[in-house]
């Protein structure tokens, strides 16, 4: 050996330390590790349990969350994200039933002034939903809902007609007995016929059919929206239903406009029209698309809360139990460790070795852990609809996160410990 | 190639001092075959493990091609232990969990660049030692001998200058000495400088010249032709 070969040796050694790791050398380490996990697989097994566990936990509990933000997200779709409802009936129950008794005081009136007050805030439409009237047209009867509600109604709902004519304001004033069906009502009725201009008798008065709303299938709680009838609400209040109150005013607020002050505007001015004064409970409820999200947010908050520490609790649990037995098996291991050092393995390589073996031995526990949580993610939903789960990228960032970190947190001293042997008495 | 001048080793346990080498001074030529003798405990494995810079004197210098690497940090010395020695030990020390081939690969998991004929050269020297069809085999599955020739194949890997053997045949029988013994003679011939420990003068008859350690300094040192 020449003075150049070991000046190049120093310089080459040199220019590693200030180069930290190049990666095929580390790629070259972890897969070596990799071999020492396989050959005591029992023992890997062992170090990965907790880290599985935790895992699974860490997926269901994701998985949840991103089931519940699905929902919401369905939900505000479904709603409008930039809609406001007004239900008659207090209480806090979401929903359109509500208490009848309580359902009586919400009054054309009260839309009016709303829309009056209101109106370059937010397009207004007030309306009754009817379930389970019967209909009849030549000699095919069924039962479906009527919504009876002004001409701002599709403005509001973003719901158009797809042929024939809307509900216009002609229609509203003169208490006009035409109808706009949906897809599945006018199906159930005419078959494949046109229906325009077809005759048919809601509760036993007589309509004619003047448009056909556009299909939007099968809403995200199951039923089905197509399953309606739209007259003016002038109509269904004094000739089929005979009611002078109304069950609900939608409003849509527009672009300029804050959600949550026209919801404080509209409250204000119902209170004042029906001289409430808090702590006396409304009557009337006021729900936009933030609400639902509370409330489902709010149901699911305990067992994410619950799931999301017993997942860190076993992971660390797990990381102890890793990082003990990575300790005791050090001593079997300390002549491998010795011969390494005599071969020309650094400090560094021994230390990347045995990180190496850690990580590796988390990672695998959370390949285990992920499918074991994905389990109930996939399966639960199909057993109880109600239950929103899903699967996200988010369930194998946040694996991925927490299984290399409790590798990387545990099994940094036993690999210490490893790298600072001395490799004279490693190898004795 | 190797000059050591008042090597100077003394061991720190809890406080008490031992001192095993008091001043050695020799220098190894290039391409020299050396004995290393001695009575048991008088600081030979000591000595090599300084020469192997798995150790550091606790005085004196040591010089390997003219260069002082008593100031080098572990990643240079690790460095050139990768690359410049090769070792051969008395129990082997093999990896039982990888085969004969991966044990001689072990050596390249340090070296950079990775040379890309890695494999070839592990298989032709595992061929040269005989054991080309073993290649496969966990090392468990090997007599004493066979499994002392993959650990020489694994110390020549990376094509060393210098091999330094600690009691290479001391764990043998005098069929597997002999054996090892001729590898030695072989690669010797190649122009490879080795430092052997031997307790056993026929071993030792190997060699070109004969050190003699006694109380942890030079007692002798013989050439013969
Ligand atoms: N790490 C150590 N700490 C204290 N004493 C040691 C250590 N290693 C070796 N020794 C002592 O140094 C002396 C020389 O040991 P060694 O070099 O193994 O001798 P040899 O190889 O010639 O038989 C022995 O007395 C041994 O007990
Ligand atoms: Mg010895």
């Amino acid at each position: 050996m020449s003075a150049a070969d070991i000046a190049l040796d120093v310089t080459t050694s040199r220019r590693h330390r200030a180069a930290g790791l190049r990666p095929v050398r580390l790629l070259r380490l972890a897969r070596h590790a990799a071999g020492a996990l396989w050959s005591q697989k029992a023992k890997a097994f062992l170090m990965m349990i907790g880290t599985a566990v935790g895992i699974m936990l860490l997926t269901a509990v994701v998985g949840l969350s991103a089931g519940v933000q699905n929902r919401i997200n369905q939900i505000t779709a479904f709603f409008g994200p930039r809609s406001i409802m007004v239900f008659a009936g207090g209480g806090h129950l979401h929903g359109a039933g509500g208490r009848a008794e309580a359902g009586t005081t919400l009054k054309l009136q009260d839309a009016q002034a709303i829309q009056s007050q209101y109106g370059y805030e937010a397009v207004v439409a007030p309306g009754i939903f009817s379930g389970d009237a019967n209909v009849k047209a030549g000699g095919v009867g069924t039962q479906t809902h009527i919504v009876s509600s002004t001409p701002d109604y599709s403005e509001a709902f973003d719901w158009y007609v797809q042929e024939g004519e809307p509900i216009d304001s002609d229609d509203e004033r003169s208490m006009a007995r035409v109808a706009v069906l949906g897809a599945t009502v006018a199906t159930n009725l005419f078959g494949a016929e046109d229906p325009i201009g077809k005759h048919l008798f809601i509760n036993n008065v007589p309509f004619v059919v003047k448009g056909l709303l556009t299909s939007k299938g099968t809403s995200a709680m199951g039923f089905d929206q197509d399953d309606r009838i739209w007259i003016p609400l002038s109509t269904g209040m004094n000739r089929v239903f005979h009611q002078d109150y109304i069950r609900f005013i939608r409003l849509k607020v527009r672009p300029d406009y804050q959600v949550a002050s026209v919801v404080d505007q509209i409250t204000q001015l119902l209170r004042q029209r029906h001289r409430i004064v808090p702590p006396e409970q409304d009557d009337f409820r006021i729900i936009t698309p933030d609400f639902i999200a509370q409330r489902v947010q709010s149901m699911a908050r305990t067992t994410e809360l619950v799931g999301g520490a017993l997942a860190l609790v076993a992971l660390l649990v797990g990381g102890v139990v890793l990082m003990n037995i990575l300790l005791l098996s050090l001593s079997e291991r300390v002549p491998e460790i010795g011969l390494k050092r005599a071969l020309g393995a650094r400090q560094r390589d021994i230390l990347v070795e045995f990180l190496s073996e850690s990580v590796l031995v988390s990672l695998f526990g959370m390949i285990l852990g992920v499918l074991l949580g994905l389990v109930p993610v996939l399966v639960i939903p199909r057993l109880f609809p109600m239950m929103p789960m899903a699967v996200s990228w988010k369930t194998f960032a946040y694996a991925a996160l927490f299984s290399t970190g409790v590798g990387l947190l545990f099994g940094v001293q036993p690999a210490r410990r490893a790298a600072k042997l001395n490799p004279v008495e490693a190898l004795r | 190639m190797i000059e050591l001048s008042n090597i100077v080793k003394t061991y720190l346990t809890g406080g008490v001092e031992t001192p095993v080498l008091h001043g050695i001074n020799f220098t190894v030529e290039e391409g020299e075959f050396v004995a290393l003798m001695g009575p048991s405990g008088t600081g030979k494995s000591t000595l090599m493990n300084i020469l192997g810079l798995l150790d550091r004197p606790t005085g004196g210098s040591y010089r390997l091609a003219g260069q002082d690497l008593t100031t080098l940090d572990d990643n240079g010395l690790s460095a050139i232990r990768n690359k410049r020695i090769g070792f051969v030990f008395q129990l082997f020390h093999l990896l039982p969990r990888v085969s004969v081939l991966q044990n001689v690969l072990l050596p390249f998991l340090y070296t950079e660049p990775y040379p890309p004929d890695a494999k070839e050269r592990a298989k032709s020297l595992l061929q040269s030692v005989g054991l080309g069809d073993r290649m496969s085999f966990k090392p468990n599955a090997l007599s004493g001998g066979q499994q002392q020739r993959v650990a020489i194949a694994r110390a020549l890997v990376n094509e060393p200058s210098i091999i330094l053997a600690d009691e290479p045949t001391g764990n043998l029988d005098s069929v597997a000495s002999g054996e090892i013994l001729e590898i030695f003679d072989r690669i010797h011939r190649e122009g490879r400088t080795i430092v052997m420990v031997t307790h056993e003068p026929d071993v030792a008859a190997h060699a070109q010249r004969v050190i003699t350690l006694k109380d942890g300094a030079v007692a002798t040192d013989e050439r013969r032709n």
